[in-house]
């Protein structure tokens, strides 16, 4: 178990103001910060951009000493005996870095497990492995800076893999990926936790990867931990306003007062437009309305021809949340 | 450290195969000829072979041009090797590789070391180079001292890698190659003997030669491929060499130490 | 003419701008060129130069300091533009160079701009070190007052011709790096920036002669060293201006040899 209690995360920022003079600042990046990951679970870091998530990753894999607070995995305390932990986490952040492009995928991997004290037969076996793993076999020994982004990225899953971690931290895994390539991935994190029994932790602005794939989301903002539970939960403490925005060839003024009384009922708020596309109905509500909307709309034999439902994104929900919390 | 080591090197081998830094190695090479053709033409041309009585007995020699060439060969393998040692991590730091390599429990002596020796094979090949130029140009070599070779370019190296790493750790700190690099370059050539003996310096400015590896080496360098000096000074300044050598290796760890932690929590800001 | 200021105007801000918070320029064109002069100086120490010095054929010993003084200084003109034409390569990397090329300004005129608006920003520190330095060190011998301006005249306008040649050959080079390590010690070395050319044999005179910084301090040494008159330079000074035109010319003829090439293969670079 990855345990991190009351982390703490301060930078002095010195700025130049004028010639010589430099003022320094105290940044506040994580703020009594506390998670715990077990084997074989995926957790969820949200937040908007510079919420304090890549700090985060950074002092539990180590990189970063925390100013205040304690970080124990599997009872080992990561800020006194960092070469220790280091062997049982890897790290994995989006986009290109972390490569060298010089090298192929197979010699990246071989020097980075070496690096990890691995050598001879095992690791070249392990080396084979991750790549057939991660799908670049054909362009094993191809130099990186020839590879697509998705290929850069699926290498740099088999490098964050190369020490076998226990634990896994996952920095914005997606970012930047096509849908196929990140479905694929999202698979692949999916079967390290369950079937490998890894603890992962993954950071993410997209709220749907972290609905399919975490078992708990903690959210935080400005470095403090705002929510903590599992995504259903989350979801429905966070999205309040759903929208349900539906266009009808015709509806006449009868459907329209029944289906107005109908869904005030419910508690939707609706609203007629009209349009050349048709009628369109605006619909807002703080549950899901896809199954009750279209109870009411085969009852009248309404005949729809666009129907979208729509969830406010994640950094809008959690900027309402913060100003809430403010 | 071994597999740290080894695997640095390899990975170093492999990046050079690769794409070889040509201007870097033409550069160095042509920095050591030009101070051969500069001293051969000012020797010969400008002032027929005529040497200023103080200069024999500040060197122990009247062979001009072997003094200056060897000068122009071990200041060009010094910068070589400085360069190459000095700028691995900030070269991983803008590559975007840094995190990778720092989240790993390798050891960092290892890297370097793996590096270094590496970096070796290059300056080993710009240092032959020019010592060939040099021979057309009037370097006489003699072997003096000759069994002492081997050991004296070890203890040169080591202090070189060691002071390396306390560059390498200026250059994180001021997140800069070229500004740190060339202000130690210039500097270390003017005091370290390169072209004139440091005796000729005010005194202020002799005892800056008291702190580079380069001065020392050179001294040793002279002492047994060119001409033959007392042993009694070969040991002095082999002595000499290594104290700063351990000096800065002291020093150079534990900065880069601190450098690596810097540099990962601004790379926030 | 006014064209020219115009560029010429807006590349100085630029420059200053761009380069002028950048510490570079301290230690590039002020700190590292003064080390080196002490190390030049001090080079000719192992030497005779007693009263009867074998260099007292060229220079007069007494006269060695202000020798080297001026070499130095007009070879920072010159040194400058090959830095700042170097640092086109980065604007090239940047993606600001194509740019600067879409605008309907003259190309040669561009980099002729460049070249004279990156000069000033650059030497002025120095320029006061070795006026400072020549001060105090004393040994000018100079016929007519008139004539340092004069000088001083010729050294920017050759150092402006010089760059704007040099920028016009780094615009469509694609090793821009390797260039300048060619171009900067030859240029030192021969010209007789730390040793007179009268005394090189005549393979290294023969390369002297190809850089124009060569008459330039030919001309600057006659008259701020040697008390020469107008009359008594004006072989230099033709040469000088022989080259200067080849070298104007050579920039026109490369701007329009290699845009006609970048529009047929959509790649600036050719050599």
């Amino acid at each position: 178990m990855l345990e991190a209690k009351h982390l703490h995360k301060s930078y002095t920022l010195k700025e130049k103001n004028g010639w010589l003079s430099r003022r320094k600042q105290q940044i506040k990046a994580v703020n009594d910060l506390s998670l715990t990951i077990e084997k074989g679970e995926i957790i969820g870091l949200l937040g908007v951009n510079g919420a304090g998530k890549t700090t985060t990753i950074k002092m539990l894999s180590t990189l970063l000493a925390p100013t205040s607070g304690t970080i124990s995995i599997d009872g080992i305390n990561a800020v006194k005996q960092p070469e220790l932990i280091k062997r049982r986490v890897n790290m994995i952040a989006g986009g290109e870095r972390m490569l060298y492009w010089r090298l192929s995928a197979r010699e990246n991997l071989m020097y980075f497990g070496r690096l990890y004290g691995l050598n001879g037969n095992t690791l070249k076996q392990r080396c084979r492995a991750l790549i057939d793993k991660v799908g670049l076999t054909e362009f094993a020994d191809r130099p990186v800076e020839r590879y697509s982004k998705g290929m850069k990225q699926r290498l740099q899953i088999a490098r964050g893999l190369i020490n076998d971690p226990d634990y896994l931290f996952l920095d914005e895994p997606t970012l930047g990926l096509d849908a196929p390539v990140a479905r694929q991935l999202r698979v692949l994190v999916k079967s390290l936790a369950k079937e490998k029994n890894k603890g992962i932790l993954l950071t993410s602005h997209y709220l749907e990867e972290v609905e399919e794939l975490c078992d708990h989301v903690s959210i935080i903002e400005k470095g403090h931990l705002l929510l903590q539970g599992t995504p259903r939960r989350i979801i429905q403490t966070i999205v309040k306003d759903r929208s349900l925005i539906v266009v009808m060839k015709t509806l006449d003024k009868e459907n329209w007062h029944w289906l107005k009384q109908e869904t005030d009922k419910l508690g939707i708020h609706a609203q007629k437009k009209e349009t050349n596309e048709g009628t369109r109905v605006d619909m807002k509500a703080t549950f899901d309305m896809t199954s009750s909307f279209l109870a009411l709309a085969q009852k009248r034999n309404l005949q729809l021809i666009r129907f979208d439902a729509k969830k406010p994104n994640l950094e809008d929900a959690i900027i309402r949340l913060t100003e809430v919390h403010d | 450290m071994w597999i740290a080591f080894s695997a640095t090197f390899k990975r170093q081998l492999i990046t050079m195969r690769r794409a070889y830094p040509w201007s870097f190695f033409i550069g160095h090479i042509l920095d050591g000829v030009y101070i051969t053709i500069f001293a051969y033409l000012s020797y010969h041309f400008i002032f027929q072979g005529q040497l200023n009585t103080q200069f024999v007995s500040y060197t122990g020699t009247s062979d001009y041009l072997s003094y200056v060439i060897m000068g122009g060969v071990f200041n060009s393998f010094a910068v070589s090797l400085l360069m190459i040692v000095s700028r691995m991590l900030i070269n991983e730091m803008r590559e975007g590789t840094l995190e990778a390599l720092l989240l790993t429990p390798s050891s960092r002596l290892g890297y370097f070391l793996g590096a270094a020796i590496q970096g070796l094979m290059r300056s080993g090949i710009e240092w032959l180079a020019i010592i060939c130029v040099g021979l057309f140009f009037g370097l006489n070599l003699v072997a003096a001292h000759l069994a002492l070779l081997l050991p004296i370019m070890i203890v040169l190296c080591f202090a070189l890698f060691a002071q390396a790493l306390v560059l390498g750790g200026f250059m994180l700190a001021f997140r800069d190659t070229y500004i740190t690099q060339n202000t130690l370059f210039v500097i270390m050539t003017l005091v370290s003997g390169v072209s004139f003996p440091p005796q000729f310096l005010p005194d202020w400015i002799q005892g800056l030669s008291l702190i580079m590896p380069l001065y020392y080496g050179l001294e040793l360098m002279r002492s047994v491929m060119t001409h033959a000096a007392p042993s009694s000074d070969i040991l002095y300044h082999l002595l000499s060499l290594s104290t700063l050598g351990i000096l800065y290796f002291a020093i150079g760890l534990l900065f880069m130490k601190r450098m690596e932690k810097s540099v990962l929590e601004k790379h926030f800001g | 003419m006014m064209k020219m200021l115009t560029i010429c105007q807006a590349e100085m801000r630029k420059s200053h701008r761009h380069n002028f918070n950048n510490r570079l320029i301290y230690f590039s064109m002020f700190l590292w060129p003064i080390i080196q002069f002490i190390n030049a100086y001090y080079a000719f120490k192992p030497f005779n130069l007693g009263q009867n010095s074998p260099l007292s054929r060229f220079v007069p010993v007494n006269k060695l300091g202000l020798f080297l003084i001026t070499g130095c200084i007009a070879y920072i003109f010159f040194w400058s533009l090959v830095q700042s034409a170097w640092m086109m390569g980065y604007e090239r990397q940047q993606g600001t160079l194509e740019l600067i090329l879409l605008t309907p300004a003259s190309r040669t005129l561009i980099m002729f701009s460049r070249a004279a608006a990156n000069l000033i920003e650059a030497v002025w520190m120095f320029s006061i070190f070795a006026i400072l330095t020549i001060f105090f060190m004393g040994g000018l011998h100079i016929a007519h007052w008139w004539l340092l301006p004069f000088a001083v005249m010729v050294l920017l306008l050759s150092a402006v011709v010089w760059g704007g040649f040099l920028n016009t050959i780094f615009l469509f080079s694609r090793d821009a790096g390797f260039l300048y390590t060619l171009f900067e010690a030859p240029m030192e070395f021969f010209s007789g920036v730390r040793m007179p050319i009268m005394a090189f044999p005549i393979w290294a005179k023969v390369i002297a002669f190809v850089f124009p910084l060569t008459f330039v301090l030919t001309i600057l040494r006659a008259i701020v060293m040697d008390g020469k008159t107008l009359g008594s330079i004006c072989i230099p000074l033709i040469e000088l201006a022989i080259i200067l035109i080849a070298l104007t010319a050579a920039s026109f003829i490369l701007v329009r040899y290699a845009e006609k090439h970048a529009k047929e293969t959509g790649n600036l670079t050719f050599f």
